[in-house]
C-alpha cells in the first residue's frame, strides 16, 4: 500500500469538496440548524403555561394557592373565569392548557383536618404538556401542603415520612443536557452516512470510479482515501456540536474525554459502513438520499434520541438493541451527565465494537468486491 | 380548453407510468409512510409509566415493608430489584437498571413509633428529565398521602386537633385524551408530516429531472403552457396525497382507535389546500434548484425538519424563542397540525380553524403563483 | 463517391409561391454566453424544400444556431423568421410548424417506444385517429414496428435516433431542425436515416441538419460551412466543389508517408495530404497528371504504386478552403 497514493486521494477529495459549494455549506449548516432545532425546540422545558383558575372559594386559602402557582413559574395565569363551564372553549381554542379548579368549601374543609380535593384540568392533546404539567401542578400543591403543616404553629409530634427527594446527575433537570450530548452521536450518524454516500455515488454516477479502478490505485487505498477526509469532517462538525453545547447552552460536562473519544471511534465505523453499503445500493445520488431516510427514521424514533426508550411498548424495547446509535447515546449521556466511565459503560461500548466490527468489515468486503468485478 | 385537458391528461398519464416503473419511489411514497405510521404511532410515547425502581430497604422491618407497599401498588413504579446496601443504587443507576432508587434508613420503624419524623431518601436519576420530573412529583406525592394517613391515625388515637392534619388533594382529569395516549395525541400530526415529505420531495425532484432528461427542450417546442405542465406534474401527487390522508386516517381509527370528534369535512378541506401548498413548497425548490442534489437536500431541509420539528407534531411550540416562533408560522405544516389535531381530538369544526384554512389557502396561491413565474423565466435563458 | 448521395436528387425542389421568402430567413442573428459569441452575427437563408447541411467543426456554433431557429434559444441579437414568422416574436406561429431533434437524447428512457410517441404527440395536439395512423406508418417505415414495447433506454443508439426522428414527425412538420441525428451511429443506421431523411425531401419538407460527417454534406441541397460562429461557404454542393481549382488523384504505394514526401516536391501540385494510407494530390497544372506522377514515384523506388483519378469530395474541397485559410507555414499534412 502505497502512502503517497493514499495521500493523493484525500486531497482529490478535498478538493473535489472545496469545489461544491452546496456541500460545504450544508456541511457548515447541519451541525448549527441542529444545534439551535434540539436545542430550542426539542430541548424545551415545559414553563409558563397559560393557566386559567376557577376559584370558587374564594378564600385566603385558595388566594394563597394561587398565589403558589403562579409563583411557580411553571404556570401563568392568565384567565380567571366565573365557572367550570366556560373553560370548555378555553381549551378548546388553546388559550389555556391548564386549569385549576377550586371548590367551594376547601378552605372549611382543611380546617376540619379533611382532605380537600383540587380539580387540575390539563389539555390531554399535547402529551408532554399533559404529564409534566400535572406532574409540577401536584408537586406544588404538595409543597403547599408541607408549608401550610409547618406555618400552622403547633408543630405536631407526629410521626411522618420525611422524603429527601433528590436528583442524581443532571439536578436541574434540563432536557437539553441530555439532548446535545445526544446529538454529537447523531450528528456524526447522518453526517457520515448522508455525506459518504453522496460522495461515492457521485463519482460513480461520473463515471470516474470505473475509471480509477484501472489505475494502480488499490481497493484499500480507495477505502481509506475516501473515508478519511469524511470522518474528519465529522469530527469537525461534532466538535462544533459540541462546542456549541459547552458553551452556548452550558450543557455540563462531568465525565472523561476519554470515554467519550472511544465511544465516538467506535461508532464512527459503524457510520462509516452504513454510509458504503448504502453507496453500494444505490445507483443515482436521489436513490442514495432515500435509502438515507429510511434508514434514518427508524433509528431517530426508535434508539432513544428522542423518545424515551423506557416509554416504549415492552414488545418494540428489545428493537432498540438492533441499532447502534442507542448504545452510542448511552456511551455520551453517561460520560456527560453521569460521568460514568469505561467500567460502568462496558456493555454499550462492546456494543458498539461489535457492531463496527459487523458493518464495518461487510462493507469494505462487499466494496472491494465491487470493485474487483 | 379541450386542448388544454388533453395535454395536461398526457402529462397525467406520463408521471403514473415513471411512478410505477420505479420500484424504489413506489417504496418510498407507499410502503415507507406506512411503516412511519406504525413505527410512530406504536412506538413512540412520552408517557412515563412503570419507571423501573430499585428499593433499599435498611430496616426489614413490618413498617417498612407496610410503607413501600404504596410503592408496589402504584402504576407508576415498578420494583424491580431490591438492594442491601446504598453501593447497589450507584450500580443501578450507572448500569441503568434502575432510574429511581428508595432507601429506608434502619431505624424507620423505630422512628414512626416514637412519634418521629422517619428518613427515607428517593434518588431519581436525571438523565432522563421527563421521567425524573414525573417521578419527583409521584414520589413526593405519595409521601404526601402516607403521612397524612399517619398523622392522621396519630392524631385520632391521641384526640388531637386535626385541622393541621388537612390537606390538599390534587385530582387530574385529562381532556381529549383522557386515556393519555400517545398516538392519539401523535397521529393527527403525523399524518401532515408523512404527507409533507412525499410531496415536497417528490415535487422537487420532478421538474429538476425534466431539465436534466433534456426532455424539456422537446417540450418547450410544443404547445404545453408551463402552468399545464405544473398542474400535469402535480395531480399525481395531488392524488396520492390524498389517498394517504385517507389511509391514515382509516388506518388511525381501525387500529389505533383514535376518535373523530370534529367536522371531517373541515379536515378534508385543510388537506386538499395542505397538500396544495407543500407542492407549491416542492415547485419552488424545483425551480430555484440548480441541480438534482440541491433539489434534493433542500426538500430534506425544508420539508423534513420543519415538518417534523416546527409544526407543533411531538414538541410544544409555545415554549420555543420567539423567532423560531415566528419560522414556524412559515411553513404549512404548522397550520395543519392544528387542524388535524383540533378536528380528530377537540371536536373542532370550521368555526374553529378557519385562520388555519385561511392561512393555507394563501400560502398555496402565493408558492405556486411564484414557482410560475420563476419557473418560466429561467426556463429560456 | 457516395452511392446514395443520387437518392437525394439534385432535382429542384417543388414549386413554392411568389412571396416564399423560404423556409428560414436569418439576419445578424447573435448569440453570446458570457464572454464568448457562439454565433456570430450570421445570415442565414434556407429555401423551402432543400436539405440544408450545417457542417463545421466541434464548438462552430451549430447547436446555437440550430437552437435559436427552433426558438429554444433566444438570440443576443438580429432577428430570424421560419416561414415568414419570427422565432423570437411569433412563437407560437412557428413551433407548430417545425421539428426539433436535439443532440442529446430527449426521450423518456423509462417510456416505451409506443409510449414515448403516443406522448410527444399528444402534447403536440395530434388526434387519436391520426396518431395511431401516423405511429404506425412511422414505426413500420423506420423498422421500429418490433420495438414498440421496449423501454427508450433499452434501444441501440441508431433505434433512439430514429424514435427521436419518428417524433419530430407525427405532427407533420414543414421543417426539420436536427442537430447532429447521427453522430455516434453505426454506419448501417446512418444510411437508413438519411433514407428516411430523402423521402421527406420528396415529399416536399425542408430540413436543416447539422452534422460533421462530410460524407453527409454530398447527400444536402445546399450546405454552409461553420466555424467559430460565422458561415465561411455556402452554396450547393457542386458549386463549393467548383470553388478547388484543379484535379483530384488518389495515390496509393506500400510507404505512403515516403510517396507523399516525393509528390509534394513535384510541380504542378497545389497541394497533398494523407488520408488513411492515400495520398490525395491536388492537381493545378492544365497537364495530364497521372503519367508523369507514376513514373516520379517509381523512379523515387517506391512499389505498389497507383494514381487514379477521383471527383473531390467534400472532405478534400473544405480540407482544402481550411488550408487556403490556414496562417502559412501550418503544413500540408491533414490527418484523416
Amino acid at each position: 500500500m502505497s502512502a503517497k497514493r493514499v495521500r493523493l486521494l484525500i486531497w482529490k477529495e478535498f478538493t473535489q469538496l472545496r469545489r461544491d459549494p452546496l456541500l460545504i455549506r450544508l456541511l457548515l449548516l447541519m451541525p448549527v440548524l441542529q444545534l439551535i432545532m434540539f436545542g430550542y425546540v426539542v430541548a424545551v422545558d415545559v414553563r409558563n403555561l397559560s393557566t386559567a383558575v376557577v376559584d370558587l372559594d374564594q378564600t385566603v386559602a385558595s388566594r394563597q394557592l394561587q398565589a403558589a402557582f403562579s409563583g411557580s413559574g411553571y404556570f401563568t395565569i392568565t384567565r380567571t373565569p366565573a365557572s367550570e363551564a366556560d373553560l370548555q372553549p378555553l381549551l378548546d381554542s388553546g388559550t389555556i392548557k391548564v386549569a385549576l379548579v377550586i371548590p367551594q368549601g376547601t378552605q372549611d374543609r382543611l380546617g376540619r383536618g379533611e382532605t380537600a380535593p383540587i380539580g387540575i384540568i390539563v389539555d390531554g392533546s399535547d402529551s408532554q404538556i399533559s404529564a409534566i404539567g400535572s406532574g409540577y401542578a401536584s408537586q406544588i400543591i404538595a409543597q403547599f401542603n408541607t408549608d401550610r403543616r409547618t406555618s400552622s404553629g403547633a408543630q405536631l409530634d407526629a410521626p411522618g415520612i420525611d422524603a429527601r427527594v433528590r436528583v442524581m446527575f443532571n439536578p436541574t433537570l434540563d432536557p437539553i443536557n441530555t439532548m446535545i450530548p445526544g446529538l454529537i452521536a447523531a450528528i456524526m450518524m447522518i453526517s457520515l452516512m448522508v455525506i459518504m454516500s453522496q460522495a461515492v455515488v457521485k463519482e460513480r454516477e461520473s463515471g470516474t470510479l470505473e475509471q480509477m479502478f484501472v489505475t494502480p490505485i488499490k481497493a484499500t487505498e480507495y477505502l481509506i482515501g475516501k473515508l478519511t477526509p469524511y470522518a474528519a469532517l465529522a469530527t469537525a462538525q461534532m466538535a462544533l456540536v459540541a462546542l456549541g453545547g459547552l458553551y452556548w447552552f452550558k450543557v455540563p460536562f462531568n465525565g472523561s474525554f476519554w470515554v467519550v473519544l472511544v465511544g465516538l471511534l467506535l461508532f464512527m465505523f459503524t457510520c462509516l459502513g452504513l454510509g458504503l453499503l448504502i453507496s453500494l445500493v444505490s445507483r443515482t445520488r436521489h436513490q442514495a438520499q432515500q435509502a438515507v431516510m429510511f434508514l434514518m427514521i427508524p433509528t431517530m424514533v426508535l434508539s432513544g434520541f428522542i423518545f424515551p426508550i423506557q416509554s416504549m411498548p415492552p414488545a418494540i424495547q428489545p428493537l432498540t438493541n438492533l441499532i447502534p446509535l442507542t448504545f452510542a447515546l448511552e456511551v455520551l449521556r453517561g460520560a456527560f451527565v453521569k460521568g460514568s466511565g469505561f467500567e460502568a459503560l462496558a456493555v454499550p461500548m462492546l456494543a458498539l465494537a461489535g457492531f463496527g466490527v459487523v458493518i464495518f468489515g461487510a462493507s469494505i468486503i462487499a466494496t472491494r468486491r465491487r470493485i474487483a468485478e | 380548453m379541450m386542448a388544454t385537458l388533453t395535454r395536461i391528461g398526457a402529462i397525467v398519464v406520463k408521471e403514473f407510468r415513471h411512478l410505477l416503473r420505479d420500484p424504489r419511489m413506489l417504496l418510498a411514497v407507499v410502503i415507507t409512510p406506512v411503516i412511519q405510521l406504525l413505527l410512530f404511532a406504536y412506538a413512540i410515547s412520552f408517557d412515563v409509566e412503570n419507571v423501573p425502581t430499585l428499593v433499599v430497604d435498611l430496616d426489614q422491618t413490618q413498617t417498612s415493608r407496610t410503607y413501600l407497599e404504596q410503592y408496589e401498588a402504584s402504576p407508576f413504579f415498578e420494583v424491580v430489584a431490591h438492594g442491601s446496601t446504598l453501593a447497589d443504587v450507584d450500580t443501578a443507576f450507572d448500569q441503568n437498571t434502575a432510574r429511581v432508587a428508595i432507601v429506608i434508613q434502619a431505624g424507620f420503624a423505630r422512628s414512626l413509633a416514637a412519634g418521629e419524623q422517619a428518613q427515607v431518601s428517593v434518588m431519581v436519576d436525571g438523565s432522563e428529565p421527563n421521567a425524573a420530573k414525573v417521578s419527583q412529583a409521584y414520589s413526593v406525592a405519595i409521601n404526601q398521602l402516607y403521612t397524612q394517613q399517619l398523622t392522621r391515625q396519630w392524631a385520632d388515637a391521641q384526640g388531637l386537633d386535626l385541622s393541621s392534619v388537612g390537606m390538599l388533594e390534587p385530582r387530574v382529569r385529562t381532556w381529549y385524551n383522557p386515556e393519555r395516549r400517545s398516538s392519539d395525541f401523535l397521529i393527527p400530526g403525523l399524518m401532515v408530516v408523512i404527507i409533507a415529505i412525499v410531496t415536497v420531495q417528490q415535487t422537487a425532484v420532478t421538474l429538476v429531472r425534466e431539465r436534466d432528461l433534456g426532455t424539456e427542450e422537446q417540450l418547450e417546442v410544443s404547445p404545453l403552457r408551463k402552468v399545464e405542465l405544473m398542474v400535469g406534474k402535480l395531480l399525481p401527487w395531488t392524488l396520492i396525497a390524498f389517498a394517504e390522508v385517507a389511509m391514515i386516517t382509516g388506518l388511525g381509527r381501525t387500529v389505533f382507535g383514535i376518535p373523530m370528534r370534529g367536522d371531517f369535512w373541515a379536515l378534508a378541506v385543510g388537506a386538499a389546500l395542505f397538500v396544495f401548498a407543500s407542492l407549491g413548497m416542492g415547485l419552488l425548490i424545483s425551480a430555484v434548484a440548480p441541480s438534482l442534489d440541491t433539489a434534493n437536500i433542500l426538500a430534506m431541509l425544508i420539508a423534513f425538519l420543519p415538518s417534523f420539528l416546527l409544526s407543533g407534531l411531538a414538541f410544544a411550540l409555545d415554549q420555543i424563542p420567539v423567532v423560531l416562533q415566528w419560522i414556524s408560522y412559515g411553513f404549512p405544516a404548522r397550520y395543519m397540525v392544528t387542524i388535524s389535531r383540533g378536528v380528530f381530538l377537540k371536536g373542532a369544526g370550521f368555526p374553529e380553524v378557519w385562520p388555519e384554512l385561511a392561512a393555507l389557502a394563501v400560502y398555496a396561491v402565493v408558492m405556486i403563483v411564484i414557482s410560475s413565474v420563476l419557473y418560466g423565466r429561467r426556463a429560456r435563458r | 463517391m457516395s452511392s446514395w448521395a443520387d437518392t437525394v436528387s439534385s432535382a429542384p425542389p417543388p414549386a413554392t409561391t411568389a412571396s416564399d421568402r423560404g423556409a428560414i430567413s436569418a439576419r445578424g442573428l447573435r448569440r453570446t454566453f458570457g464572454d464568448t459569441v457562439a454565433v456570430d452575427t450570421l445570415d442565414l437563408d434556407v429555401p423551402t424544400g432543400a436539405v440544408f447541411g450545417l457542417l463545421g467543426p466541434d464548438g462552430a456554433g451549430k447547436s446555437t444556431l440550430i437552437r435559436m431557429l427552433a426558438t429554444v434559444l433566444v438570440p443576443t441579437a438580429g432577428e430570424a423568421s421560419v416561414f415568414g414568422h419570427s422565432v423570437t416574436t411569433e412563437r407560437d406561429a412557428v413551433t407548430p410548424r417545425i421539428g426539433y431533434m436535439s443532440q442529446r437524447f430527449s426521450m423518456y428512457p423509462d417510456l416505451s417506444v409506443a409510449e414515448n410517441l403516443e406522448f410527444f404527440a399528444t402534447i403536440r395536439g395530434v388526434g387519436r385517429a391520426d396518431r395511431r395512423t401516423r405511429s404506425q406508418a412511422l414505426l413500420a417505415s423506420m423498422g421500429l414496428d418490433e420495438f414498440t414495447r421496449r423501454q427508450a433506454q433499452h434501444l441501440s443508439g441508431g433505434m433512439k435516433q430514429k424514435l427521436m426522428l419518428a417524433t419530430t414527425l407525427m405532427h407533420e412538420p414543414d421543417l426539420l431542425l436536427l442537430d447532429e441525428p447521427t453522430t455516434g451511429v453505426d454506419p448501417v443506421s446512418r444510411r437508413e436515416f438519411w433514407r428516411i431523411l430523402a423521402g421527406l425531401h420528396r415529399a416536399g419538407k425542408t430540413v436543416l441538419v447539422a452534422t460533421p460527417y462530410m460524407d453527409e454534406a454530398e447527400r444536402c441541397t445546399h450546405i454552409a460551412f461553420l466555424d467559430g460562429g460565422r458561415i465561411k461557404q455556402s452554396g450547393t454542393p457542386e458549386s463549393i466543389k467548383a470553388l478547388v481549382p484543379g484535379r483530384l488523384l488518389e495515390v496509393s504505394a506500400t510507404d505512403p508517408r515516403a510517396a507523399l514526401a516525393v509528390v509534394r516536391t513535384l510541380p504542378g501540385v497545389a497541394s497533398v495530404h494523407l488520408l488513411g494510407d492515400v495520398v490525395r494530390v491536388l492537381w493545378e497544372a492544365p497537364s495530364e497528371p497521372v503519367g508523369p506522377l507514376t513514373s516520379a514515384l517509381v523512379a523515387a523506388g517506391l512499389h505498389g504504386v497507383g494514381v487514379r483519378e477521383i471527383s473531390p469530395d467534400m472532405e478534400t474541397v473544405f480540407a482544402f478552403l481550411a488550408e487556403a485559410d490556414a496562417p502559412p507555414g501550418a503544413g500540408s499534412e491533414v490527418a484523416s
